[in-house]
């Protein structure tokens, strides 16, 4: 608990001008706290707090001054807690200057600082020494990447392997379109001589023919046991891991139209590779020469084998293939029929330079089917292309494109954790281990897992080679952050952790249930216990927890409870200005806010804004008890849920989504008009459209008349 | 019912071969169908030419109107974003179908390289020997006044001459035939004896308005530079002193043979007026389109073998056919006669020759204006007004539709 609270007013970037401060400073007296002034605590007078911390007057700083988004550096004392009250962007930029509704929304945050702060202690680190060992699990380009350049970082590597060799499909390959400048033409592919480089290193061990039977434990210590095909078993202590399991091809089946299985001289892309490498491409049915290849794209929309994730990598193939055909038979001719050629970036000069070729013909259809003629010749018969409604065009041999389908293990999961929610990593609707896409592609749902590769996205070798390099970076900074306690991101280095108030504990196990990131597991009393290397600190647990139990020392439910309290409720007689209180996402809504002030954009002074860690992280509670206080409306400003989630968290938008349902039954139980509460979704881009969302908001609550607990 | 394609390399590497080197780079986005001011929804080129010539579907291009009906103003290729040049490909593709559809098809080939120019130079110099020879003059020129009649007798020249041009013009009509049939054939389908009868009228207008050449330049989609922004009035001094200059010819055998009017007539006479003036306004087109040709080889689009061979005998037979008349009367004898007759090897080659070489685009780019016209003026109105015309002006405006 900050005892002793110190508040610093700022009067710099126009907020001495648009606010008295020192009504504030008298506020800020009045609940014990000592006060000082200045016109720019960024500047030397940052020197002022330092001496106030360090010489012991001040344990709670309590800075009213600029966002907490800015002068982060400024303002870190961690000797402290540090609490930032943001009268600069959310306040006087973003509010008419002088005004009394304006003054007291100073007021309201400046209470709302110094309830918080009073509540709050400093995160003390739960540091732990952390495996300097790097699992890989997949020997493919991915893998053999990330396993080098972990490696060559200095860190000990262990690479489990399922096959016999190293190289996974890269090895199976006869060339790789061209990586290097001008893209033209088939190189080698790059397998060889990297698998080479990695049995030359002393700190890598390799596991062939072996695979992973169970992974326990958090980042900086993973106990992994590692079976070989011979049965013998192996014990290994990883700081992390790095998850390269690759792809394995669609299955046969999905090809039935194109006659795969059943007509001998359609095969798919990789029976095409591995005729190259034996250096001729026959007819499988007489072993004759194909003069005449024809290359599908099977990415047509009802199209069974069709991929929706599928990309460019289809199309690179079928050009690098269609090349094969021109180069091991200079009188053999390719056909590529497709829906849609994708060489994004750099990949068209790939495309260009086989395009040059005269015995390389594209044509894009609408749909193309492969038939058997009455003379027993196979034909391509194409719909709606170029060279007419309806073409067919007898060929040698037909290549059907190889659905990349991820490898996450069919009958096993590829990495057998022992983890409460499950052996495997969580997936996306395709298959691919889950990520937040944008913003942190590597990130699978279990913390210092990366997942590197075709297993995390259909992609072609260059790509697999640059997912494994950056996926050991990943790994290699989680290991870094595990030895310190620091958290991964978002809440990149973050020192807190969730505490568990047992005693109150009913056991229920929602808290385990709900953490995105399987950080907690029960232990036979069914009480959580936390692995806190595998814990992200968003939140969600003391969201989720119906008895309170879950804290941070520097959030929680009792400090945002106090927060609520600490705000001035009008109560005049008749006709009050309204009072809303916010909960913004500090990822996305919180910055939208900034971002709006920074423009001057005005919104209501009605508003009382709390930043969360997440949405998911705000107590069903905490809504109770702002409209018991008499807040006439509560809006929650988060991320989009859904399959297009941007949750940084993945699920905390959504598990509040369930949680409303509650809270709108809570206030129908106070006699309460659900419309009162309500979920908004804002993109950090929003920031434009986030005052009139509000205001729309506000109009809402308004319509509905004051909040009959008014003064109860 | 699925069309059978047939891929001919070798016709893609021919055409690839005849200076059209980019066409592989096409992807089939249409933009050049988009800017073509000749163009139309119904009958949308070059684009799908692109893609044929792409795959050697060689019997579908060469019997296709459309390749005729391009006048190579070459937005086409100003605006292609891949830089395939479809203009070069539609030259290149109406360059080969001249020797694809030249009978006897050994004349195609010979028109078609410059290794045969000797061979095809020397029939009618020697024709022009063995008569010389025959009728005694080979010892020396004619003396007196410069008569040309006196040198080669009006008479053996209109015979012999006749007889192969007469034999040329069937040749080129067989050619014709085979390019119209060919037409017929393929997708747009038949047009009836009637049809194509019906749409005379409105072709001939077309061709003497030049009313396609004139849309190439006007109907221009943007601002970007083509090279060919001369071509509409170079073109109609070409097709207008061409036409004078056959009146003139045609005047000329008709004043000798039925009113017995002996050369030579006059400078003021106004058929003489009408030859000099046409040979004049001829050679300035010529020089128009040799100039630009040269000038804007790199931008415009590299020009052929048989361009040039066109353009060259045009011109030389022109330029003889003033320095005849010029040395003539000057009396300059020991250059006139001479002259005279290098100016008649020079007629041969133009008019005997010409199922073979460039000029025969006076067939088949008419046999293909007629066809289209006949196409389109079954066009429902609705039709006709999505390709910019007004319904009852749909048959006239054809070779643009």
């Amino acid at each position: 608990m900050a005892g002793k609270l110190g508040v610093y007013l700022c009067a710099g970037c126009g907020i001495g001008e648009a606010l008295d401060l020192g009504q504030l400073a008298k506020t800020a007296e009045g609940a014990g706290a000592s006060v000082r002034r200045s016109h720019a605590f960024c500047l030397e007078d940052a020197a002022l707090i330092r001496a106030d911390v360090e010489g012991g007057t001040v344990n709670g700083a309590v800075i009213a001054a600029c966002s907490p988004r800015v002068n982060r550096d400024v303002f870190r004392f961690p000797e402290a807690v540090v609490e930032r009250v943001n009268l600069r962007e959310q306040v006087v930029w973003s509010h008419p200057p002088g005004a009394g509704e304006t003054q007291s929304m100073a007021g309201d945050l400046l209470a709302m600082g110094l309830a918080c702060a009073a509540r709050a202690e400093a995160p003390k680190a739960r540091a732990q020494a952390a495996e300097r060992n790097v699992l890989v699990v997949g020997a493919g380009m991915a893998g053999v990447s990330a396993a080098l350049s972990a490696a060559r970082s200095g860190l000990a590597v262990t690479l489990v392997e399922r096959e016999e060799r190293l190289g996974g499909y890269a090895a199976r390959l006869y060339r790789q379109f061209g990586e290097v400048a001008s893209f033209a033409g088939a190189e080698m592919p790059a397998i060889e001589e990297k698998s080479a480089a990695l049995a030359a290193l002393a700190n890598v061990t390799v596991h062939l023919r072996s695979r992973v039977v169970e992974i326990a434990g958090e980042p900086g210590r993973f106990k992994v046991r590692i079976a070989a095909a011979d049965g013998t078993e192996r014990e290994a202590i990883a700081g992390a891991i790095v998850l390269a399991t690759g792809w394995r091809p669609l299955e046969t089946a999905k090809y039935a139209r194109y006659g795969l299985g059943s007509a001998p001289d359609v095969v798919t892309s990789l029976e095409l590779e591995e005729m190259a490498r034996h250096g001729t491409i026959v007819r499988p049915s007489d072993g004759r020469p194909a003069g005449r290849v024809a290359f599908v794209l099977c990415d047509g929309h009802e199209d069974d084998a069709h991929l929706p994730y599928g990309g460019s990598v289809a199309s690179l193939v079928a050009l690098k293939q269609a090349l094969y055909v021109r180069l091991l038979n200079p009188h053999a001719t390719a056909f590529i029929f497709y829906g849609d050629l994708q060489t994004p970036g750099r990949y068209e000069y790939f495309y260009e330079s086989v395009q040059a070729d005269p015995g390389v013909m594209l044509c894009q259809g609408a749909s193309v089917a492969v038939k058997r003629r009455e003379d027993g010749a196979l034909v391509v018969a194409a719909e709606g292309t170029p060279l007419g409604p309806s073409v067919e065009l007898p060929v040698d041999l037909v290549v059907l494109s190889a659905g990349m389908v991820p490898e996450l293990g069919a009958a096993e999961p590829a990495l057998n954790l022992r983890y409460l929610q499950g052996k495997g990593v969580p997936v996306s609707k395709f298959g691919f281990a889950e990520s937040n896409f944008i913003c942190f592609p590597y990130e699978s749902r279990r913390s210092g897992i990366y997942a590197a590769g075709a297993v995390r996205q259909a992609m072609d070798l260059a790509a697999a080679e640059r997912d494994g390099r950056a996926a050991a970076l990943k790994a290699i900074q989680a290991i870094e952050r595990s030895a310190t306690g620091e958290a991964l991101h978002p809440r990149s280095g973050d020192l807190s952790f969730p505490g568990f108030f047992l005693q109150k504990c009913t056991s229920c196990g929602r808290c385990t249930q709900e953490c995105p990131f399987g950080a907690l597991e029960l232990n036979e009393r069914k009480n959580p216990v936390l692995n806190v290397n595998r814990c992200r600190r968003c939140g969600i647990c003391m969201g989720a927890c119906p008895v309170q139990i879950i804290s941070f020392s520097n959030y929680s439910v009792d400090m945002l409870s106090a927060m609520i309290r600490a705000v001035e409720i009008p109560e005049a007689p008749a006709d009050p200005p309204p009072r809303i209180l916010v909960f913004a996402c500090e990822n996305d809504a919180y910055p939208a806010l900034d971002m709006a002030g920074l423009r001057r954009l005005h919104w209501s002074a009605a508003l009382r804004i709390i930043p969360v860690r997440c949405l998911g992280s705000v107590n069903s509670i905490l809504v109770t008890d702002a409209v018991s206080r008499g807040f006439d409306g509560v809006a929650l400003l988060g991320c989009r849920p859904g399959e297009d989630y941007q949750c940084h968290f993945i699920q905390g938008s959504e598990l509040l989504g369930t949680r409303m349902v509650n809270m709108r039954e809570t206030l129908g139980r106070l006699m309460l008009e659900p419309e009162r509460v309500s979920v908004l979704e804002v993109a950090i881009s929003d920031f434009d459209k986030l005052p009139a969302m509000l205001e729309e908001f506000v109009d809402t609550v308004q319509q509905l008349g004051p909040n009959p607990m008014k003064g109860f | 019912m699925a069309a059978l394609i047939e891929p001919d390399l070798e016709f893609k590497r021919a055409i690839l071969g005849l200076d059209a080197p980019d066409l592989t780079a096409c992807y089939q986005c249409g933009t050049c169908s988009a800017v073509c001011p000749l163009s139309t929804p119904d009958n949308p080129f070059p684009r799908k030419e692109m893609a044929w010539v792409n795959w050697g579907l060689k019997e579908r291009v060469l019997s296709n109107a459309s390749i005729w009906l391009c006048h190579q103003c070459a937005e086409c290729s100003a605006y292609c974003p891949r830089g395939a040049g479809p203009a070069s490909v539609m030259a290149a593709l109406r360059d080969f179908s001249v020797r694809h559809y030249a009978a006897p098809a050994f004349m195609g080939r010979a028109l078609g390289a410059p290794r045969h120019l000797l061979l095809l130079f020397g029939a009618p110099v020697v024709l022009l020997l063995l008569l010389l020879a025959g009728l005694g003059h080979l010892d020396g020129l004619p003396a007196g006044r410069i008569v040309f009649a006196k040198f080669i007798p009006d008479g053996w020249v209109e015979v012999i001459y006749s007889l192969a041009v007469g034999l040329a013009l069937a040749a080129a009509a067989w050619s014709g035939l085979r390019y119209l049939n060919a037409m017929q054939q393929a997708g747009q389908g038949r047009v009836g004896a009637a049809e194509l009868a019906g749409a005379v009228v409105a072709t001939l207008r077309a061709i003497f308005s030049q009313r396609n050449f004139k849309d190439c330049t006007r109907k221009r989609p943007g601002l970007r530079k083509t090279y060919r922004e001369h071509a509409h009035r170079a073109h109609l001094a070409l097709f207008y002193g061409f036409l004078g200059l056959v009146i003139t010819t045609t005047s000329v055998a008709v004043g000798m043979y039925v009113f017995d009017y002996q050369e030579p007539w006059p400078l003021w006479h106004p058929v003489k007026i009408l030859g000099n003036a046409s040979g004049a306004v001829l050679i300035a087109g010529l020089a128009v389109f040799s100039w630009r040709r040269a000038a804007d080889a790199a931008r415009a689009g590299k020009s052929t073998y048989t361009d040039w061979l066109l353009l060259t005998v045009l011109a030389l037979t022109a330029l003889t056919g003033f320095a005849c008349e010029a040395t003539r009367l000057a009396g300059l004898r020991q250059v006139a006669y001479p002259t005279y007759f290098v100016h008649l090897v020079l007629v041969f080659f133009l008019l005997v020759y010409f199922p073979y070489t460039k000029f025969s685009h006076v067939v088949y780019r008419s046999a293909a204006m007629l066809y289209s016209a006949a196409i389109a003026a079954r066009l429902p109105a609705a039709r006709a007004a999505q390709a910019g015309l007004p319904a009852a002006d749909a048959a006239r405006s054809l070779p643009a539709a």
